[in-house]
């Protein structure tokens, strides 16, 4: 009974908090490296997002895609029609998607951001 | 972060973390300042230095804030974060290579100044410092982060024997030094409790 005691007698001698006149600097501490994480994750993401849009953009224009949407839109009538749906057979259409430099490039942006996920999710376990 | 307002102040905690969920920060804030320093206060009962104990504790509002939609509210956000901050603790000394060693030893580094002033009353702080490293560990992680006695065989990486033998050990000391000769009565216990 005393054991019981003295363990009830402890657990409310560990709940009481040692008063530090600090806190709020330790709170803004600890916003700070928040704040600090934040501006780490946005710069990563936007870093990440531009250099995929410029990688994007090279393929596209590389691929003459402009130069396809070009032609399609100066032709006229039917033969507007039929480039369209030319374009659209060719080159939205799954089996229109050979393994080529896009598909590489995609896979590979796909893949370094499972590769980050994965980073950040064992420096958050370790 | 904003500094502490009167609407915050009187806000209770499962509110502040609701708003912690939907991105306030500032309720975080008040939630940090409510709560830091016995977040800090339980890290140096287990051993670490001032500075440690502010870093574990900074990581441990870090990883709460982040996990914050895992807090269920079954206990307290208090008992939450210090469950996060001792297991980062634990974690440290893992890393460390120092656990093992340390849960072996018998009672190597057991300081003598606890036995030494077993004839005077002291605090928990003064009776936790007189306790082998294993020792004062296992109580913390039992009596100050809540966790059981497998979670804390869990996280230390070690037997649940040895994790209880360090225990109870470790309760019969400080019964000693806290209180020697004085019988911890029920009543006292409840009106304390």
């Amino acid at each position: 009974m005393a054991e019981r005691n003295f363990e009830v007698e402890l657990g409310r001698m560990f709940a009481e908090a040692p008063a530090m006149g600090d806190s709020d600097f330790f709170a803004l501490r600890v916003d700070e490296r928040l704040r600090r994480g934040w501006t780490l994750r946005r710069t990563l993401i936007g870093g990440m997002g531009l250099a995929g849009g410029v990688v994007g953009g090279a393929q596209i224009l590389g691929g003459g895609l402009v130069e396809r949407l070009g032609r399609a839109t100066t032709d006229a009538g039917g033969e507007l029609t039929g480039r369209v749906v030319d374009f659209v057979e060719n080159s939205l259409m799954p089996q229109a998607f050979p393994m080529n430099a896009e598909i590489i490039w995609f896979a590979a942006a796909a893949a370094a951001a499972a590769i980050a996920f994965a980073i950040t999710r064992v420096v958050r376990e370790f | 972060m904003a500094e502490s307002t009167p609407a915050r102040a009187s806000a209770h905690d499962l509110e502040l973390v609701a708003l912690t969920a939907t991105g306030g920060r500032d309720a975080f804030g008040e939630l940090i300042r409510r709560h830091g320093s016995a977040v800090r206060g339980l890290l140096r009962r287990m051993g670490a230095d001032g500075a440690l104990a502010d870093d574990l504790a900074q990581d441990a509002f870090l990883a709460a804030f982040q996990q914050i939609s895992d807090f269920r509210g079954e206990g307290t956000f208090q008992a939450w974060v210090k469950r996060i901050a001792a297991r980062l603790y634990v974690k440290r000394w893992r890393r460390e290579a120092k656990t093992a060693a340390m849960l072996l030893a018998a009672d190597d580094g057991l300081s003598t100044a606890g036995e030494l002033i077993s004839d005077e009353r002291i605090d928990l702080d003064d009776a936790l410092k007189g306790l082998p490293a294993p020792e004062r560990l296992c109580v913390c992680l039992c009596y100050g982060a809540g966790l059981s006695h497998v979670e804390a065989a869990e996280a230390l990486n070690a037997p649940l024997g040895t994790v209880k033998s360090h225990v109870k050990r470790g309760l019969d000391r400080l019964r000693r030094r806290l209180a020697p000769g004085r019988q911890f009565s029920p009543a006292e216990a409840d009106a304390n409790g």
